[in-house]
């Protein structure tokens, strides 16, 4: 073998092995999802066995269905990432481009809020919801998420707007585009590309999210990551249903990765090569 | 095409923060004639244009098109159009989509649209590559696509900010040619942002020279050529540039190194002065100042000396090469026409 043949071999075989730390327990927890309560628990454990859809069948049907929780975090993040994108544009727009008095420190504000550690204002966020009355509401919870959703999107939006040349707009302008139908015609088609990978995360951030969800919801509003809490009790824990709904719940998140992976890639590296992070 | 397109500035100021870029400048643009504004980088040239585009507000003067005073209307007000260095088109759009949008944001009919964007590519000759996007075009036909872009709609008034500086020499030397013809084709006023002299000088019919922040002369190429009005446009103007020598008037009579030069007319009062030479006026002679040949440069069709005069150089031009070398020892002599002369003190032209 060649010692450059087996430099790539070495190399193949450490990024298996810091890849097996994510891959193992997402495939481990796919084989659970199949397997009936008994293999799971087999010891020592099984790997050949006889898959059931039964799991699947209980926790999307039976008595503990997550498929109401599945429709709430549906709205919840959908709704945070709707409001998010919505404010987070013309924000990020105005930051980069406009001649705005305290841009440089409106901007840092932004990014400090991103600095908070978000156990620390679970408390004030409750008793604000408490008393305008929005504990366990949709309102409630999404205006918390956009709370966080909002600096970060505006944050990452700022770096695609001033990828974009400003003689693109000027020449709209002189072409009686006026600022918005420059913004609309000329500057946003560009930034599609910026506004899927922000509208991804910002997607991801809300979905995956559960301190907030867990303390200001309720049986009202019931996410999905709390309600996998159901399937673990002090008498016991059912793996293999527990197994079946984090599959269900990570399928959209990995289905958008998967749509999204090649602008995902693209809004990692913004920035980091002159013009290299656009479109 | 309207015959409008007359263009005044009156004592534009321009300052960023505590730097002024723009100290009161003056300007007259007659309607259908190519102007162009000249000048080293940072001498303000440049936010001239962006200021009579509408592009920068200026902090006083007046911007005044066709008798209307228009300082204070938004650049899409103005009826004017421009094409930019890097040429600022749209590349999620087609070249018939680039060329379209002014007339689409201008709410011009559907038909009237089409007809109009292939009019504007056949005139620059890009009507084959209207459906390709701004990416898959070289420069120069990106290039064109900005002009045709900027003349769809017929503006009145035609800014271009450097538009051949990202093209090759040969390119460039052939693309300043068509420019000029269809501006004279369209009839419109141009007004032409280069800091290459050689480029303005062959393009323009009259150019204004920019030097920080001012305007130091106004003149057709041939005006500002023959009489610079001071030491810097010498510098600048001509290519190689003029030669400039410290000298001395006593008496009426001109001396460099001691050696008196021969000039037509009067040199003026005492005192030190500025000499200024053309390289075509630089001769040998059996007697003159005394030089030394530095370096011989064959450009083929001409031939460029470098020799030293005392510890600087001067530049000669002739059309044969001359039966020198380097280190010869030489005299040199000036056309006596064609000394410009030139206050030591004030650099302005005596």
């Amino acid at each position: 073998m060649t010692p450059r043949r087996s430099r790539s071999l070495a190399l193949g075989v450490v990024a298996a092995l810091v890849m097996s730390v994510w891959a193992v327990p997402v495939l481990w927890g796919l084989l659970t999802s199949f397997k009936t309560e008994r293999d799971v628990l087999a010891y020592p454990p099984v790997v050949i066995f006889a898959p059931t859809l039964a799991n699947y069948r209980e926790v999307l049907f039976g008595s503990a269905s997550i498929l109401p929780n599945l429709v709430s975090s549906m709205i919840v993040a959908g709704s945070a990432t709707l409001a998010t994108m919505l404010l987070a544009i013309p924000a990020a727009y105005a930051l980069a481009r406009l001649a705005l008095p305290a841009k440089r420190a409106g901007g840092f504000y932004v990014l400090a809020t991103q600095m908070l550690p978000p156990v620390g204002l679970i408390i004030p966020y409750y008793l604000a919801l408490q008393k305008l009355g929005a504990l366990d509401t949709y309102s409630g919870l999404v205006a918390i998420y956009i709370t966080f959703s909002l600096p970060f999107a505006i944050w990452l939006m700022v770096s695609y707007f001033e990828d974009i040349p400003p003689e693109m707009e000027e020449a709209a302008l002189l072409d009686r585009a006026g600022r918005l139908r420059a913004l609309w015609h000329v500057i946003l088609p560009q930034v599609r590309g910026g506004i899927a990978v922000t509208t991804i995360f910002v997607f991801l951030n809300a979905w995956n999210e559960f301190l907030f969800a867990v303390v200001l919801g309720g049986n009202r509003v019931r996410p999905v990551t709390v309600a996998m809490f159901n399937f673990i009790s002090v008498e016991q824990t059912l793996w293999a249903k527990l197994a079946a709904g984090s599959m269900l719940a990570m399928a959209p998140v990995i289905l958008l990765g998967l749509i999204a992976q090649k602008h995902i890639v693209k809004g990692l590296t913004v920035g980091a090569v002159k013009g290299g992070g656009r479109r | 095409m309207s015959a409008l397109g007359a263009v005044r500035l009156e004592g534009i100021v321009k300052r960023h923060g505590a730097f002024t870029a723009l100290h009161g400048i003056d300007l007259d643009i007659r309607p259908g004639e190519f102007f162009a504004l000249l000048g080293p980088s940072g001498s303000g040239k440049t936010t001239t244009l962006r200021v009579l585009a509408g592009l920068e507000s200026a902090d006083a003067g007046r911007v005044v098109l066709d008798g209307d005073d228009v300082t204070a209307r938004e650049p899409g007000e103005r009826d004017v159009a421009m094409v930019f260095q890097s040429y600022a088109l749209y590349p999620h759009m087609s070249v018939a989509e680039n060329i379209a949008f002014p007339l689409k944001m201008i709410g011009t009919p559907r038909d009237e649209i089409d007809r109009a964007v292939h009019d504007a590519a056949a005139k620059v000759r890009i009507d084959h590559l209207l459906a390709r996007r701004p990416g898959q075009l070289s420069g120069g036909q990106q290039q064109r696509c900005a002009l045709a872009r900027a003349i769809v709609r017929k503006p009145r008034l035609f800014l271009l900010d450097e538009p051949l500086s990202n093209l090759d020499a040969k390119l460039r030397v052939e693309t300043r040619v068509e420019l000029r013809k269809l501006q004279r084709s369209l009839g419109v006023t141009a007004v032409y942002v280069t800091h290459d002299q050689e480029e303005a000088m062959t393009i323009a019919d009259r150019l204004a020279v920019f030097m920080d922040g001012r305007i130091v002369q106004v003149g057709t190429p041939a005006e500002v050529y023959a009489r610079p009005a001071n030491v810097a446009v010498a510098g600048f103007i001509g290519s190689p540039p003029m030669n400039l020598l410290a000298a001395t008037v006593r008496g009426r009579a001109l001396t460099v190194d001691g050696m008196p030069v021969a000039i037509d007319g009067d040199p003026g009062p005492d005192g030190d002065v500025t000499l200024g030479v053309r390289p075509g006026a630089v001769r040998f002679a059996d007697r003159g100042l005394p030089a030394r040949v530095y370096l011989v440069e064959d450009l083929g069709d001409t031939t460029i000396v470098d020799v030293e005069v005392g510890e600087r150089l001067v530049k000669m031009r002739m059309d044969a090469r001359p039966a020198v070398h380097e280190g010869d020892p030489v005299h040199l002599a000036f056309a006596p026409g064609a000394v410009h002369l030139f206050d030591g003190a004030s650099g302005q032209r005596r």
